[in-house]
């Protein structure tokens, strides 16, 4: 059970405590003694776990009519710790009592705050070894073992339980465990499903990779939008107009902006081919330096060395309605034959897009922003949504490792597509089958397997 | 040249027409009949463009003194002129002409982008009747002194300049001029002959143009831009410039010619472009779309209208002869071997393969090479119609417009408008097609070739007669239609498939012939069935396909046709689209005997010797 799960329990458990001991103090006054407590409590380390769980068990009390036992925790917080907390404390409860005294009494701020301090030293407890013992919880008479989780992995903690009898009198305290630290293992056994698909992931891109290298033809879906480079490039070129790049709004640490400058070396590579003028405004001066690295290479690649020209690519401003203002305004004087936005944009998207279509330009499109892609799809010639982006890298370069990990990449596609509709078939189930008795084998079965996924699958 | 003689097309009683092809000059004759223009006779001669004639008219002459002869009609006088006008017993009221003699017309054309403005040319050039030696273009991956190279090895009859939207790139298209100019490509006829350069570029260019080959040795005319803007293309006036630079500078110089032109009464147009005419008038009239293939011994010539949009294409490295070879490296034998149902030794197959392509007019002498040779046509045509569906693309460079709707059905421009499903007709002509023993030889070879989906008619040019009636019909379309309807072609009959795929065994679809009275039934998947329909015959077919099954009204609908009878008749193939055979040769074998038994192909009565005329269609 996880740890909300854990929390829900014991929640329950004191609500049923509650109820328990409510009922019989209404009911039955004082009768006898107190019930004995339970013996033999021992604590150990939840194997196998991310730490801060403790297993607990512990023997029966000898009384036999009992409500439930309640578990009791310490936290043994070594002394500088708790010098440190009563020193806290006493801060806290001296700038209290300033505040009060500055509020009702009417002295002078000075002689307010040594009052307090004088009061809070009086006040506050002193440090002292006696144990602090929470309780974790009441479990029902039957249960001689409790999961104690949500303890911290660093410290050390006692356990000890008492009986509760059936007038609700608590019982004396069981022997106290020794000295425990919940500590985290190396590998966590909760993890184990989230390991299991990352396996399986991880392998499907190794394979693939591998299989590819081996010669093996990798199919990729065309992209319309990478098809349609080389004609929005050529209409350019008979029209006798420039190519405009908008590589995103975004700095380089937005992946979307990377993926643009990706598809930036591929259409500077066709511009060049065709001898076609691409301008690239930027609203980021690192987006500028890696665009003009990007579109020099392209240009070397396709043999133009010479027809690069860096003033071609440049900074306007790191203003959003300043930048889109600059663009917008550039291709109603210039009539950009061409114009492709890829990166991350924003509000802008639409502006720009209407601004290009109105003046007749081919535009290609790519954004993995959601809210965007309807305008860009709407007033674009072609877009590339989401994955398409930045599968565009693996597209254009056609190396193998690139395309057997996008193949990779998909195989994990797939799982995730497949425990959906499992998840959401079983769920339906669950949720059909309530309450019919004809189908209650059916409903348990699909609660169990609703949980596994819920807890188990996606708590881990 | 008489073509500006006017005459009134109710007045018209006899049509002559020749077509001067490289080897034989065809004339047919055209009567009214009954009040219905019909090809009455027909006459051949060797055609006498080389020497020691060096003359085209005397084959003509030739020609049309077979068709004197055989009619009784006299068609000369005293001095070999034709008479004019027709009377009772003797003369014509028209005569014209078509040309491929002497290669026909050979262009080279250039561009801006190779899939643009280049493309656009290619099209201009193609659909005019011309052979398409090259395609410059800058982004054609040729370096300059590549391309200068390429220019001078050619030796075209004239270059088609296109490239440039009008007010758009100048400077692009001036340097693909200044390779040409300075490349200076030598014209195939005269010393004296200025090479035609006809530019239909961006507007703006013009002046440019002018400078660069106003130095001498070209002869520069300009016309409309083939594409004044991307988004629409205009190939009309280049086309009508290129019939007259053809007419005014490459027939002038052929030898007798100018005496031909004289004596037309319409301009003589390239052969293929004549074709290409009548097939558009037809597909035109009838609101139909249609194919039209010609394979010939050298190159292959595939024609389509797909909703009015008129296509081209010359598979020059594509024929039966000369060309034999290069099909068979093309599609590799195994490939080819897929049509043959007989067990065939490979080498024994090379060695006729190379024959065939050093004896061009041998024609097979048995079962087993008639059989190597019409799978070696589906492979040429099966090739030819892909190289075509590569080119009849809709415009690329065009701005789209979208809804959010397209989100995930993007499509790109450059996409084929070749739609086997919306084929209603298509149309068969040279020898390997003309003259099979058989008719259902020539169906099955179309069916395999061009895969034809749901209702498709098939016919076949019965003498090669498409080119005729194509300058006919720049004339008297009346009269071209009649004769096309009623003798141009032979219907084969109607070709019914369902596109899809399953398993062998399962239902692909049930049929039923004018409600079942003239025979139903169903076909497993694999399956192919021969119903007899007379060729003055049609029925009301009811086609139910299975599911995932398409036979023209989407997949798993009833549709309801009309279908015309042929030779052949009736053939209702579920054998699937995409047609794919087994790949293991055993199971192929037995795939093809099937199709063979089913349709009976291949009759035992005629499997030695087999007959068959000689001659591919130029």
């Amino acid at each position: 059970m996880n740890r909300a799960g854990q929390r829900i329990a014991l929640a329950l458990n004191a609500l049923l405590l509650a109820g328990l001991t409510g009922v019989a103090a209404a009911s039955s006054p004082l009768t006898g003694a107190p019930p004995a407590p339970p013996s033999g409590v021992s604590a150990e380390d939840k194997p196998w776990d991310g730490g801060g769980t403790v297993l607990l068990r512990w023997e029966a009390s000898s009384t036999e009519e009992i409500k439930g036992y309640e578990v009791f925790a310490h936290q043994e917080v070594s002394g500088s710790v708790a010098a440190a907390e009563a020193e806290q404390s006493a801060k806290d409860e001296a700038e209290a009592q300033t505040e009060a005294i500055l509020e009702g009494e009417g002295v002078a701020p000075e002689d307010a705050e040594q009052q307090a301090g004088e009061r809070a030293a009086r006040d506050v407890a002193p440090v002292t070894d006696v144990p602090k013992w929470n309780s974790l919880g009441v479990v029902p008479p039957d249960q001689l073992e409790f999961i104690a989780s949500g303890l911290d992995k660093s410290t050390p903690y006692r356990f000890m339980v008492r009986a509760i009898g059936s007038d609700g009198e608590a019982s004396a305290d069981s022997n106290v465990t020794p000295a425990l630290v919940p500590y985290a293992q190396w590998f966590d056994g909760a993890k184990l499903p989230l390991f299991c698909i990352l396996f399986v992931i991880c392998g499907a891109v190794f394979l693939y990779v591998m299989l590819a290298r081996s010669g093996m033809p990798m199919k990729i879906r065309t992209i319309a939008g990478l098809k349609a480079v080389d004609e929005a490039v050529g209409r350019a070129t008979e029209m006798g107009r420039s190519i405009l790049y908008i590589n995103g709004i975004q700095d380089m640490d937005d992946l979307q902006t990377v993926a643009g400058v990706t598809v930036l070396g591929h259409v500077a590579k066709t511009a060049a081919e065709y001898d076609a003028k691409i301008e690239v405004p930027t609203s980021r001066s690192l987006v500028m330096t890696a665009a003009r690295e990007a579109v020099q290479s392209s240009y070397y690649t396709a043999g133009r060395p010479d027809a690069y020209n860096p003033d071609l690519i440049y900074y306007v401003t790191d203003e959003q309605f300043g930048f889109v203002a600059y663009v917008s305004g550039m291709m109603t004087r210039e009539k950009p034959a061409a114009c492709f936005y890829m990166g991350a944009f924003f509000a802008e998207s639409l502006i720009l897009a209407e601004t290009g279509n109105s003046v007749g330009a081919i535009q290609i499109a790519g954004t993995a922003q959601p809210s965007q892609l309807p305008f860009f799809v709407a007033a674009c010639d072609y877009t590339l949504i989401g994955e398409e982006f930045f599968a565009a890298s693996a597209y254009l370069s056609g190396q193998p490792d690139q395309l057997g990990s996008l193949k990779g990449q998909d195989v994990g596609k797939i799982i995730v597509g497949v425990f959906i509709i499992i998840g959401v078939g079983l769920a339906t189930v669950q949720a059909a089958t309530a309450g019919m008795p004809s189908m209650e084998s059916l409903h348990e079965g699909a609660t169990s397997a609703v949980d596994f996924l819920v807890n188990t699958i996606l708590g881990s | 040249m008489s073509s500006e003689s006017t005459f009134n097309p109710a007045d018209v009683k006899v049509i002559l027409a020749t077509d001067c092809g490289s080897t034989t000059t065809k004339a047919i004759m055209i009567e009214q009949v009954d009040g219905v223009y019909r090809q009455t006779w027909r006459g051949e001669a060797p055609t006498t463009v080389e020497e020691p004639f060096a003359d085209v008219t005397v084959g003509v002459i030739n020609s049309l003194t077979e068709i004197q002869e055989v009619s009784g009609r006299r068609l000369l006088d005293d001095q070999g002129r034709i008479i004019r006008p027709a009377t009772a017993d003797e003369g014509c009221d028209i005569y014209i002409s078509t040309s491929s003699a002497g290669g026909g017309l050979q262009m080279m054309v250039a561009g801006v982008v190779r899939e643009m403005t280049a493309a656009s040319a290619k099209r201009a050039a193609l659909g005019a009747g011309a052979i398409v030696m090259d395609t410059i273009a800058s982004n054609d991956k040729r370096r300059p002194h590549e391309q200068i190279q390429r220019i001078r090895e050619l030796r075209p009859d004239m270059v088609l300049i296109s490239g440039g939207t009008d007010g758009g790139d100048t400077k692009k298209v001036t340097e693909i001029a200044e390779l040409i100019a300075p490349a200076k490509p030598r014209p195939r006829f005269g010393k004296a002959y200025e090479l035609p350069i006809i530019f239909a570029g961006n507007e703006k260019a013009q002046p440019e143009m002018n400078r660069v080959f106003g130095d001498g040795g070209f002869d520069l005319k300009i016309t409309d831009n083939l594409r004044p803007s991307l988004e629409q293309e205009n190939l009309g006036p280049a086309r009508d410039m290129i019939h007259d630079v053809f007419l005014e500078h490459v027939m002038a110089h052929a030898p007798g010619y100018d005496k031909l032109m004289s004596i037309t009464d319409a301009p003589i147009m390239p052969t293929p472009g004549a074709v290409g005419d009548i097939l558009q008038t037809i597909a035109k009239g009838r609101g139909i779309n249609a194919v039209g293939v010609d394979i010939g011994g050298a190159t292959t010539d595939v024609f389509s209208v797909f909703d009015g949009t008129f296509n081209r294409t010359v598979s020059a490295n594509l024929g039966m002869s000369y060309s034999i070879s290069n099909v068979c490296a093309e599609a590799t034998l195994p490939t080819i071997l897929r049509w043959v149902h007989i067990d065939m030794d490979e080498r024994e197959l090379r060695n006729r393969v190379k024959n065939k392509m050093i004896r061009p007019t041998t024609i097979p002498q048995t079962l087993e090479a008639l059989v190597f040779e019409q799978a070696v046509a589906r492979e040429a045509l099966r090739l030819a119609y892909k190289q075509h569906k590569e080119f009849a693309t809709t415009l690329k460079g065009v701005q789209q417009q979208r809804t959010v709707g397209d989100t995930f059905s993007q499509q790109s421009g450059g996409e084929t408008i070749v739609d086997n499903m919306k084929l209603d007709l298509l149309v068969a002509s040279g020898g390997v097609l003309s003259h099979a023993p058989r008719m259902h030889q020539t169906a099955m070879l179309l069916i395999d070739a061009f895969e034809p989906e749901g209702v498709t008619e098939l016919a076949k040019d019965s003498i090669f007669m498409m080119p005729h009636l194509g300058v006919l019909a720049s004339v008297h379309e009346q009269a071209a239609m009649e004769v096309f309807e009623r003798d141009c072609l032979v219907y084969l009959g109607t070709c019914v498939a369902a596109k899809g795929a399953g398993k062998p065994g399962k239902s692909c679809f049930s049929w039923s012939l004018d409600g079942g009275s003239r025979g139903s039934g169903e076909l497993q998947f694999g399956d192919l069935e021969h119903v007899e329909l007379g060729p003055d015959e049609s029925a009301e077919i009811e086609i139910r396909p299975a599911r995932g099954f398409d036979v023209g009204a989407g997949p798993g609908k009833v549709l309801k046709r009309t279908v015309r009878g042929g030779t052949v008749g009736l053939i209702l193939d579920a054998r699937g689209r995409p047609l794919a055979l087994p790949e293991e040769r055993q199971a192929c074998r037995s795939a093809m005997q099937k199709v063979i038994d089913q349709i009976g192909l291949y009759p035992a009565a005629e499997s030695t010797p087999v007959t068959q005329e000689s001659g591919s269609s130029d």
